[in-house]
């Protein structure tokens, strides 16, 4: 496909996702009744529907999808290998240890009613200790591979902490049920306080990120001739750590572990537009978000208690697995 | 009219810890220089060193500037590499893949055409790299230095894998950079090639030991003891070689 119908293409999509994720839920509101909503008119209840629990709502659900779409695009590029995921390095482990850790030891320390922003705070605390801890272990020279082998043996070591816990749990129901929730992902009951814990900053990495887009070009063709040709490739693979940890990390600590939106989305992505980084990073965050907000509108839609990790896992996998079997 | 001018590569006591051992050697402008060596010598790591892609001791200098204080940008202006390996993970289309080359120059894209046309990748310039041989990749690295308008070109074992023509053709071109007034460096296993370039330096576990013309430095006695095998010199030979 032409990169000329990218932006037009992925903005509609954008836009009516975003509309249907105010217009669709228990109280099916027509697109006309959700612009009255937002501008002053229609009724009360309308009006609180839409202000006060879908907006918040759908804009996590954005913000969440750009930075996990992101996330992956910089991982993809930092280890030049396309099956990168934002999780790699153990950032969403580590944030979901924190947050299961809140979840299953605040009962206890009885800061329970807390939990509205311990949760966060802590998930946040997790996927900054793990990714500190990756780039400790491997530093010395921190080699893209040492990086990966590290990675993967946090993500064990944290999922195994993540796994301790929900079995200690496993009498206390109530905790248990909140855990595994939080586990699989969801954007349900998200209000205003998410939206400002999350949004605002994953805006401004989002915005960081994309003038790094040419340099990624280079390193994702190799570090030594990126450097080479005169990218800081030190500096750049800095940059790319932190601001992938900040998207990842916010984006679990307002949504909980919603997996495959930052492997899929690139790799779709890339496939229909190319590899240039200039235009995959800001696809890629509308193409996160539209999925998202997609996956989302499922969860509500199917009354089955489907949670927002399970759809985009059973929506992406099967999609993936289509995309490569195709023939090119 | 004789201003002392500046080596466009210079190299003291640089070493790699196991890899290399206090290297010094001056290259000046306009210099085609055959690197050579065993398996395992040490060439990669001579060229990354000089380069400034390995960390390492001593003192490297490009046209008489301390390569710690060059910016990262110029270092891109000033001199390019290719490395032995050349993988692309990423289906970039061959002429973007030669227009990086200008990333250091604010990807203004003169020469980028001139580059695939010396490497003859013109008929390939849309193709995905990710779909071509690994003789075709190698060219695409090569052009992709010559894009940089670097003075300085570093090239390891850039004919290894390529066809005796393009092989040739890659040859000729790094002579034409040379009298034009580059400091070309290529490394080679082609022993007879190496006879047509201007200077020669050989490697030996890790050690510079030979630096010089090639007719006074590639001797029967220093082939056999660096590479262990016997050299008869066939002067009539010499001209047919398909080297520069």
């Amino acid at each position: 496909m032409r990169p000329r119908v990218a932006v037009p293409l992925l903005l509609t999509l954008l836009a009516l996702t975003f509309l249907a994720s105010l217009a669709f839920g228990e109280l099916r509101l027509s697109f006309g009744e959700v612009i009255g909503a937002l501008t002053g008119g229609s009724d009360e209840v309308a009006r609180t529907v839409v202000r006060d629990f879908r907006l918040p709502r759908a804009l996590v659900g954005l913000a969440v999808g750009a930075a996990l779409g992101a996330s992956g695009v910089v991982m993809q590029a930092f280890f030049r290998n396309p099956l990168a995921s934002p999780g790699l390095l153990g950032v969403s482990s580590g944030g979901a240890l924190g947050a299961v850790a809140v979840l299953a030891l605040g009962p206890m320390l009885g800061f329970a009613a807390a939990t509205m922003w311990a949760l966060p705070l802590a998930s946040v605390v997790g996927a900054f200790a793990a990714t500190g801890m990756v780039l400790m272990l491997a530093q010395r020279g921190a080699g893209t591979e040492r990086l990966l082998l590290s990675g993967v043996a946090l993500n064990a070591l944290l999922g195994a902490g993540t796994s301790f816990l929900l079995t200690t749990t496993a009498g206390h129901f109530e905790v248990n049920a909140q855990i595994l929730f939080w586990l699989m992902g969801g954007l349900e009951s998200r209000s205003w306080e998410h939206v400002w814990m999350g949004v605002p900053a994953i805006l401004v990495a989002c915005l960081l990120l994309l003038p790094l887009g040419r340099a990624m070009d280079l390193l994702s063709l190799g570090e030594q001739s990126a450097q080479s040709l005169g990218v800081d490739v030190r500096r750049l693979r800095r940059q790319l750590i932190v601001l992938s940890t900040i998207l990842t990390a916010l984006a679990t600590a307002v949504a909980g572990i919603v997996g495959f939106v930052g492997l899929v989305v690139p790799h779709v992505l890339r496939l229909a537009f190319g590899p240039d980084h200039r235009r995959l990073l800001p696809y890629s965050m509308l193409g996160g978000a539209i999925f998202l907000l997609a996956c989302d509108l499922i969860t509500r839609t199917f009354p089955l208690g489907l949670r927002l990790g399970v759809v985009t896992a059973l929506i992406g996998g099967p999609f993936f697995l289509w995309l490569l079997r195709r023939p090119r | 009219m004789s201003t002392v001018t500046a080596p466009a590569l210079h190299a003291s006591g640089l070493a790699v810890p196991g890899r290399l051992e206090a290297v010094s050697l001056d290259l000046g402008p306009g210099e085609l220089v055959a690197l050579v060596g065993p398996n395992g010598a040490g060439k990669s790591t001579l060229v990354q060193a000089l380069a400034g892609l390995l960390p390492a001791e001593g003192l490297v200098q490009w046209n008489g500037q301390s390569l710690s204080r060059i910016a990262m940008a110029e270092r891109g202006r000033q001199l390019a590499w290719v490395g032995q390996e050349a993988h692309f993970e990423f289906a970039f289309p061959v002429c973007e893949v030669v227009a990086q080359g200008r990333y250091a120059w604010g990807d203004d894209p003169s020469g980028v055409a001139e580059a695939l046309a010396e490497l003859d990748l013109t008929f390939l310039a849309d193709r995905p790299v990710t779909r071509l041989s690994g003789g075709e990749r190698h060219r695409v690295g090569l052009a992709r230095a010559l894009a940089t308008g670097a003075p300085i070109q570093l090239w390891d074992e850039p004919v290894a894998q390529l066809d005796v023509r393009h092989a040739l053709e890659v040859m000729r071109l790094a002579r034409r950079l040379a009298d034009g007034g580059s400091t070309v460096v290529v490394s080679l296993h082609d022993l007879r090639a190496a006879y047509r370039f201007d200077r020669v330096l050989v490697l030996d576990h890790g050690r510079l030991v030979g630096n010089g013309k090639p007719h006074d430095v590639l001797t029967a006695t220093l082939i056999r003891e660096v590479f262990r095998v016997e050299a008869t010199f066939v002067e009539s030979l010499v001209p047919e070689l398909p080297c520069p």
